[in-house]
């Protein structure tokens, strides 16, 4: 487990180290206590992907799995994500190879500026994880809380049912 | 010569877009995620009041918890306009970096830096502003009134200070013709008032910009923007640094819509603050900011059309008030296209238009997709809808004796930019549509009865393919483009080109494969900036594809012609004996010399033997100013569901039809389709921003007070139909012309007149929100057991 050490930044706030585990990859991270887990994934470990677009829940461009349950990063703190397993839209391909969840966004025209596709990318990951088959209708509902504003949605269904399957057992998971 | 579009091998194919794979991996670049060493954080301190005077800001705190700041002191005195794409005449100059004289709510007052975001935002509360309030000017009608304040004493045009009387931004009148005689010889004269919503862009990139200052004197700017190099000449202008010295980098663009056509209020803030700092600095917009930086030009339009029995379309005339808010960004274009877009719906004899837009303490105006166009499409198809009900004519037939189409003249960009049209496809456009919706089954409101009333409505349009023409007008439109010729025979395109993600940039990798004859494959798209760049205006007007791919096309030809020329000494034989050809099985480009086995080389071994025989690079710039405006037509059919007790509405099937000349990507293309359709139902039914009286939108800032259609309020893909009618535009490249603003223009007037067949009410403001319409649907609601209206009607539309 990480080791706690409390120091004073310059800032006077209370920085401890936490440690994160993203993408396969185990990180010890200087983090003060009002430090949102967005901010420390993006400024910290240079991981992008998730993207700031509303801070206060309303978008779900930020997404990430936090231990396979999708979390909305720009709510949480990071020290509460202390000893997490974290999975960010750079975390699903293989090297260059794509996941199929991210060939059919591409394939399917699911991305257009791009911005939101991070967060629709973790959440489809979410959907077909826990619902192998998913009905247009419950993919639908699934996504609803996510804001595409290019696409009008149709291409990015379509790049979720064309991953289901595309999927090896109809559901594959890790 | 244009090619038969039978032997494309690059245009009309599905393959992934250009740097798709660095969008799904989440590792593309937007202005959000550039970072350098060293860099500061920018916090922007803002206006709370919508109409104010500074008369004192106090920063000693701030400065002394170790930030940098910046008050209107410390900037250039320039007046300026953000948006620079017009000439010199027709741009308003109202704006500065930072101002001491704020005209709405979140208005740019002063700026601090500091090492981090956290430390900037406590200097920035350390500032104390001394504000003396005036009277807010909120509505638009107040502010023309003789006692409303004045928001602006005057402005800058050409060099020349101007008065603002009564609040008026701009008055723009455009006349053809007679309108009177045209009313007078017509047998029927038909009016209605129309009022469109206070839009929100709502790209999901806030707006953000990083600068560095260079050692030079100049400065590397990282911003959200569609035109790298109209933000590098206003910047240059501003902070009087030679264009050489400023360089704009090209990034990936979150959606933008038009949102970021003018250079960012956030961008010369955040140069004056690096300079000031002399560090990297970085602002990003939260989303509140964002909202309080730009939206649609809402507008009230007063239509009046006089129109023959037999559906002949003789004069209109249209009045219309516009609400630029505090800046005028660019409201004279705006009113003159407003008229050039109704110009162009139909074929009248007489046109009066009289244009009005006038400053309010709100966020400023700005283009947003279709510029114009959702709005004057918005009344008058609105309006065919009722006429050909009037007539007793179908309302196909109506439009099928009056639309402007081949031959006719065509309005692109107001009254200055017009041409001939030379393909249309909109009597096909009309068959499908009409076809996929069952339009011959429809019947009139009167039939229908029930608390649930479905509507079938339709509307037609337009927009046009960018903003040149034979003769210059007042916008500036041309385009640039580097193609070059590699070692191994793979292509770079180099072009400062924007792409918010409609696929225009990789459009133009189609159509460089297709002039050089490569596969798609082996061409790419370079990173780009405005220092490596001949200037492109930007990517608006739906010009990316006509005229920005009208520009690689161009230098792809010469470098055909080198290829040829390098080739010719290879094999011995004139230029003219050579074929080339994309062998996309292969990956490679052939050259060859028809029927002679031996004669036959692959691009990349021409390009190695140029190189190793000294010959140089075969490459070419090239700048393209396409002479011609043709409209991209469009058509939309769609059909609703109104609950009669409730007045929410929803789309339960659509039909979106494009004659868009040739479809460079299909797939890609019909993205646009549904997005602008998205968007225009949006516009139709929900999206609005209604400011308070004290100059605050009504909620709390946040993106859900800002109402937006979700994956719910759509109809399925099974019910969402979208065709091409493909013409050979003559003018574009491989036949292609514009499509992503052609696919919102329509959408409002066809929901609206769905609702009208639905329910028998019509309603002209939008958006229709549920608590708008419903008094007038309940009016019209016939109790089942009591067969009386529930409420009696209030007044009549
Ligand atoms: S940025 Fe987290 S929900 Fe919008
Ligand atoms: S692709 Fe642009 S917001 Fe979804």
């Amino acid at each position: 487990m990480s080791s706690e050490k409390i120091t004073h930044g310059d800032d006077g706030g209370n920085e401890r180290t936490i440690e994160l585990t993203i993408n396969d990859e185990t990180h010890q991270v200087r983090v003060k206590p009002n430090e949102l887990l967005l901010n420390v994934i993006r400024d910290k470990l240079d991981l992008t992907g998730p993207k700031y677009a509303c801070g206060t829940g309303e978008c779900r461009a930020c997404s990430i799995l936090v231990d396979g349950e999708p979390e909305l990063s720009c709510l949480r703190l990071a020290v509460t994500a202390d000893g997490s397993e974290i999975t960010t839209v750079e975390g699903l391909s293989d090297g260059r190879d794509l996941h199929e969840i991210q060939q059919s966004y591409l394939s399917e025209g699911g991305s257009q500026c791009g911005f939101c596709t991070p967060g629709f990318v973790i959440m489809t990951k979410d959907l077909l994880d826990n619902n192998p088959d998913p009905t247009e209708e419950e993919i639908r509902d699934h996504l609803k809380g996510n804001i595409c504003r290019c696409t009008g949605y149709n291409n990015i269904v379509e790049a979720v049912k064309v991953a289901a399957d595309r999927s090896p057992e109809n559901g594959e998971s890790e | 010569m244009p090619k038969n579009s039978k032997s494309f091998h690059a245009i009309g194919t599905d393959s992934p877009r250009k740097g798709g794979k660095a969008k799904v991996t989440g590792k593309a670049v937007y202005a959000p995620d550039v970072s350098l060493p060293g860099m500061w954080h920018g916090k922007v301190l803002r206006s709370p009041h919508p109409n104010a005077t500074v008369v004192d800001i106090d920063t000693s705190e701030a400065e002394a918890m170790g930030a940098i700041c910046i008050t209107p002191d410390d900037v250039p005195d320039v007046k300026y306009n953000e948006r620079t794409i017009s000439v010199p005449d027709a741009i308003y100059r109202d704006n500065r970096v930072l101002t001491d004289r704020p005209r709405q709510v979140g208005e740019g007052i002063a700026a601090v830096a500091a090492e981090t975001e956290e430390k900037a935002e406590r200097a920035l509360k350390a500032i104390d502003v001394t504000y003396e309030e005036h009277e807010p000017v909120i509505d638009p009608e107040f502010a023309v009134s003789d006692d409303a304040p004045a928001i602006h004493e005057s402005i800058v045009r050409d060099g020349e200070v101007e008065p603002i009387e009564n609040n008026i931004a701009v008055e723009r009148d455009i006349s053809v013709g007679d309108v009177e005689q045209g009313f007078a010889e017509s047998d029927h004269v038909f009016e209605h008032s129309f009022e469109t919503g206070r839009t929100y862009h709502a790209q999901l990139e806030n707006k953000t910009t990083v600068c560095r200052p260079e050692p030079d004197g100049g400065i590397t700017v990282w911003p959200t923007t569609q035109t790298v190099h109209n933000v590098r000449q206003l910047l240059g202008e501003i902070f009087d640094i030679n264009l050489s010295k400023v360089n704009v980098k090209r990034l990936e663009l979150g959606g933008s819509f038009g949102s970021s056509i003018q250079t960012n209020s956030v961008t010369p803030i955040t140069v004056a603050l690096a300079m000031a700092a002399d560090k990297p600095v970085k602002i990003v917009s939260s989303r509140e900011e964002d909202m309080y930086d730009h939206c649609r030009y809402p507008s009230k339009l007063d239509v009046k059309i006089g129109a023959n029995d037999d559906g002949t379309l003789n004069a209109v005339e249209m009045d219309v008030l516009a609400d630029v808010g505090s800046h005028n960004i660019q409201a004279f274009p705006y009113l003159g296209v407003v008229a050039g877009f109704t110009a162009s719906l139909y074929d009248f004899e007489h046109l009066e238009f009289r244009g009005r837009a006038v400053y309010t303490n709100k966020a400023p105006a700005c283009a947003m997709q279709g510029f114009g166009n959702p709005q004057a499409t918005f009344a008058v198809e609105c309006m065919i809808d009722a006429i050909a009900e009037e007539l007793g004519i179908d309302q196909l037939e109506l439009i099928r004796k009056n639309y402007v189409g081949e031959g006719d003249t065509f309005w692109g960009q107001g009254p200055t930019i017009k041409s001939v049209v030379k393909s249309c496809g909109v009597e096909e456009l009309l068959d499908q549509g009409a076809e996929a919706i069952g339009w011959d089954e429809r019947t009139p409101p009167g039939e229908k009865d029930g608390r649930y009333r479905r509507g079938i409505g339709m509307a037609r349009g337009f927009h046009t393919s960018g903003t040149g023409g034979p003769t210059p007008g007042e916008a500036i439109d041309y385009s640039s483009a580097l193609v070059k010729i590699n070692e191994d025979g793979s292509v770079d395109v180099v072009s400062a080109l924007q792409d918010h993600g409609g696929g225009t940039r990789s459009a133009g990798a189609r159509i460089v494969a297709e002039a050089l004859d490569v596969p798609i494959e082996n061409v790419e798209l370079s990173p780009t900036d405005s220092r490596n760049t001949a200037y492109d205006v930007a990517t608006h007007a739906t010009r990316g594809v006509y005229a920005g791919g009208a520009a690689m096309k161009k230098a792809a030809e010469s470098v055909r012609e080198q290829l040829l020329e390098n080739a010719s000494r290879l094999l011995e034989v004139p230029p003219d004996a050579i074929s080339l050809e994309a062998d996309t099985d292969e990956g490679i480009g052939r050259v060859f010399v028809e029927g002679v086995p031996d004669k036959e080389l692959t691009v990349g071994e021409v390009a190695k033997r140029a190189e190793l025989n000294n010959w140089g690079t075969m490459a070419a710039v090239e700048s393209n100013r396409q002479v011609a405006c043709p409209p991209a037509y469009a058509a939309q059919f769609v059909e609703v569901e109104v609950d009669m007790e409730t007045g929410e509405i929803d789309i339960l099937r659509t039909a979106i039809g494009n004659d868009s000349g040739t479809i460079v990507n299909p797939k890609l293309a019909a993205g646009q389709q549904h997005g602008g359709f998205y968007r225009g139902a949006g516009y139709a039914l929900v999206e609005d921003t209604q400011y308070d009286e004290n100059g605050a939108i009504d909620g709390n800032g946040l993106l859900t007070d800002y109402r937006m259609l979700t994956t719910m309020d759509l109809p399925s893909n099974d019910e969402t139909e979208t065709f091409f009618v493909e013409t050979e535009e003559p003018s574009g490249p491989f036949g292609a012309k514009g499509l992503g603003e052609a696919c919102i223009n329509p959408t409002a007037a066809a929901v609206a007149n769905a609702v009208y067949n639905a329910t028998g009410v019509r309603f002209t403001d939008i958006p229709m929100t549920p608590e708008k319409i419903i008094g007038d649907l309940r009016a019209e609601y016939t109790d089942r057991v009591t067969g009386k209206p529930m409420v009696p009607a209030e007044d009549d539309d």
